[in-house]
């Protein structure tokens, strides 16, 4: 099976590759994988605490090239959206994008997962420092 | 025509925490009655039968012998799918556990050394999470034996499948000490 041209250049030249402060509060980090293949996907994202904006993101993937391309992608994606933009990203614009054949889908939906678990990271650690803060506005947070 | 039940055939009761030495006893016992000089002068009928009996005891020894193989064993019977399974119930300490074996393994394709030490610790990790494994399934077997519950076998479904992950795991994490 070939692989596409984008994914030829995102597995040899990935973007964002590398890991940012998993105890840092506006950090969020999601691990995801799929064992029967031994994928591990970590995707993280760094939210800019006043503008709500995702101002980087790393991620470090074993896998196979898809997996490496798809999560790349997302990181490339996922720089300047707001968190809730950030989660309207589909596994389908990841197909579409890098032209991933059927048996390669599964690497798409892992990199979805991924932000997702990274935003959810994140949230979670928000409402954590909030509450610590002014838990009067933890209600406010979750709703 | 299916092969006949090892249990059955072995005359013990159908369990999963089964004593081994009660299982070695009914072995020896069906060994000795089911001998060949025992039929050289039966009719080539019996004796044929003698040979396929053997035949049948052994596998059903080295199955149930085997706690692993025993269990899967059962559940087969018990209509289970044992194949590959996939694995989306991963606990996030694992796939933390098993990214850090993939960063060891990569730096010491690039020539660290130092990626060894953590290898070794990620071995006896993975060790450890088998045990851990294996000591949850002996609790399930014998959940199992006292109240034949088909959801406890699901469970044991779900924990033979994470041992398989695991314990490639742990053959992956086996990197020769000099390349």
């Amino acid at each position: 099976m070939a692989y596409s041209d984008k994914v030829l250049d995102h597995y040899n030249n990935p973007r964002n590759v590398g890991s940012l402060d998993k105890k840092a509060a506006n950090v969020g980090t999601g691990m995801v994988g799929a064992p029967e293949c031994g994928d591990v996907m970590k995707l993280q994202i760094r939210v800019n605490d006043e503008s709500g904006i995702i101002e980087d993101a790393k991620f470090k993937t074993f896998g196979c090239g898809s997996a490496i391309a798809s999560s790349s992608l997302a990181t490339e994606w996922l720089k300047g959206k707001t968190v809730d933009e950030a989660l309207r990203i589909k596994n389908t614009d990841i197909v579409n994008e890098l032209a991933l054949p059927p048996v390669k889908i599964h690497c798409s939906v892992l990199a979805e997962d991924a932000i997702k678990a990274a935003i959810s990271d994140y949230r979670t650690k928000q409402v954590a420092s909030v509450s610590a803060k002014q838990p009067e506005l933890v209600g406010q947070l979750v709703a | 025509m299916s092969s006949p039940d090892f249990y059955q055939f072995l005359g013990i009761p159908r369990r999963l925490a089964l004593d081994p030495k009660e299982l070695e006893t009914r072995f020896y016992a069906l060994s000795r009655k089911l001998h060949p000089d025992l039929f050289a002068r039966k009719s080539a009928a019996e004796q044929a039968k003698a040979l396929d009996d053997s035949a049948l005891l052994n596998d059903a020894f080295r199955t149930l012998r085997d706690p692993i193989k025993r269990a899967e064993y059962v559940l087969k019977a018990e209509g289970f799918d044992i194949g590959e399974q996939s694995t989306k119930d991963v606990p996030a300490e694992l796939l933390e556990e098993v990214f850090e074996l993939n960063m060891a393994l990569e730096e010491l394709r690039m020539g660290d050394d130092d990626a060894r030490e953590q290898l070794q610790i990620s071995r006896s990790t993975f060790l450890n999470m088998r045990d851990g494994l294996d000591a949850e399934t002996q609790a399930k077997f014998a959940e199992w034996d006292a109240s034949d519950e088909k959801s406890v076998l699901s469970e044991i479904r779900a924990l033979l499948n994470r041992r398989k992950y695991v314990t490639n795991l742990i053959e992956k994490a086996n990197v020769p000490d000099r390349v």
